[in-house]
């Protein structure tokens, strides 16, 4: 039974990139790109290391919703735009709000922020069937 | 440099995949903290894990009958055709340079086991903007019965070096 909701209902929902976590999203989703895996790959390319896998931070902000409507069949769209690379040791917050109920839609404003206060996603929103 | 204007209207695909319940748990045990895999560890699915998305017998009890995937499943198989765009010789994307700028989905219907999504997309934009090149891949995945089942649009932004 999902969850009612209005407008103002917010949750937190919080997920740490863990030495392995870009390994095991690779393996989950296919997505091998060095970048991800190879701490060489990653300072090659300006990053510092490897990087997590942006669609995996987008999959967190789904998550988040998915659970606190208690429904995760119930998520009709995301946007999001990767504003910042999570690097492996980071802790993502993210705060999911109801913005807007209209239409048996739900609109959620998510924000992503890692340890540092900064802005991993921006934009970043999801709505869902209520 | 930039890519061709031309291009837009270019389409991609169709890409097949069919959905498999284990590779379901796997995505979803990856995203909420464990360890894709249902022997290695011995520690079964993620506490925080949403029985829906893979426990069989709240899922048979539930609203779809059976076991969903996250959402987030759609980038397993809805990349398809974005991967043959930005790696087509014609378009010249230097693809170290390229990062993920954006992501759309839109889902029409939960992800179900079973399922065989056939994916097409088509190149809807390419630009460039402040020294960077921009480029809009959007992807429609269809079912068995031709039902819309997630349509994503991937934006893709290359550096320049």
């Amino acid at each position: 039974m999902a969850k009612t909701l209005k407008v103002g209902d917010s949750f937190t929902h919080v997920r740490e990139c863990d030495l392995y976590r870009p390994i095991y999203y690779a393996a989950a989703s296919g997505d091998f790109n060095p970048i991800h895996i190879d701490p060489e790959a990653g300072k090659a390319a300006g990053l510092g290391g490897n990087i997590l896998q942006g669609l995996c931070s987008l999959s967190w902000a789904v998550e988040g919703v998915g659970n606190f409507i208690d429904d995760p069949g119930r998520i009709k769209r995301v946007r999001v735009r990767f504003s910042r690379p999570v690097a492996v040791g980071d802790t993502i917050t993210f705060v999911g709000t109801v913005s807007k109920i209209e239409a048996g839609v739900a609109t959620f404003d998510v924000a992503a922020k890692n340890q540092k206060g900064d802005d991993v996603l921006k934009g970043a929103v999801v709505e869902t069937r209520v | 440099m930039p890519i061709d204007k031309k291009y837009i209207g270019k389409t991609y695909g169709p890409t097949t995949y069919e959905v498999g319940v284990e590779k379901l748990r796997e995505f979803a045990y990856a995203v909420s903290g464990g360890v894709p895999s249902m022997g290695f560890t011995g520690s079964g699915a993620p506490h925080s894990l949403h029985p829906l998305l893979h426990d069989a017998k709240a899922a048979a009890a539930g609203p779809y009958g059976a076991i969903v995937g996250m959402a987030a499943f759609a980038n397993v198989f809805n990349i398809g055709p974005f991967g043959q765009a930005v790696t087509d010789p014609a378009l010249g994307i230097n693809l170290p340079m390229l990062v993920h700028g954006e992501q759309e989905y839109e889902f029409e219907a939960p992800i179900k086991p079973g399922d065989v999504l056939t994916t097409t997309g088509v190149i809807t934009e390419a630009f460039d903007k402040v020294g960077k090149d921009f480029l809009t891949v959007v992807c429609e995945s269809k079912n068995q019965r031709g039902e819309l089942v997630v349509k994503g649009t991937w934006t893709a932004v290359i550096r320049r070096a």
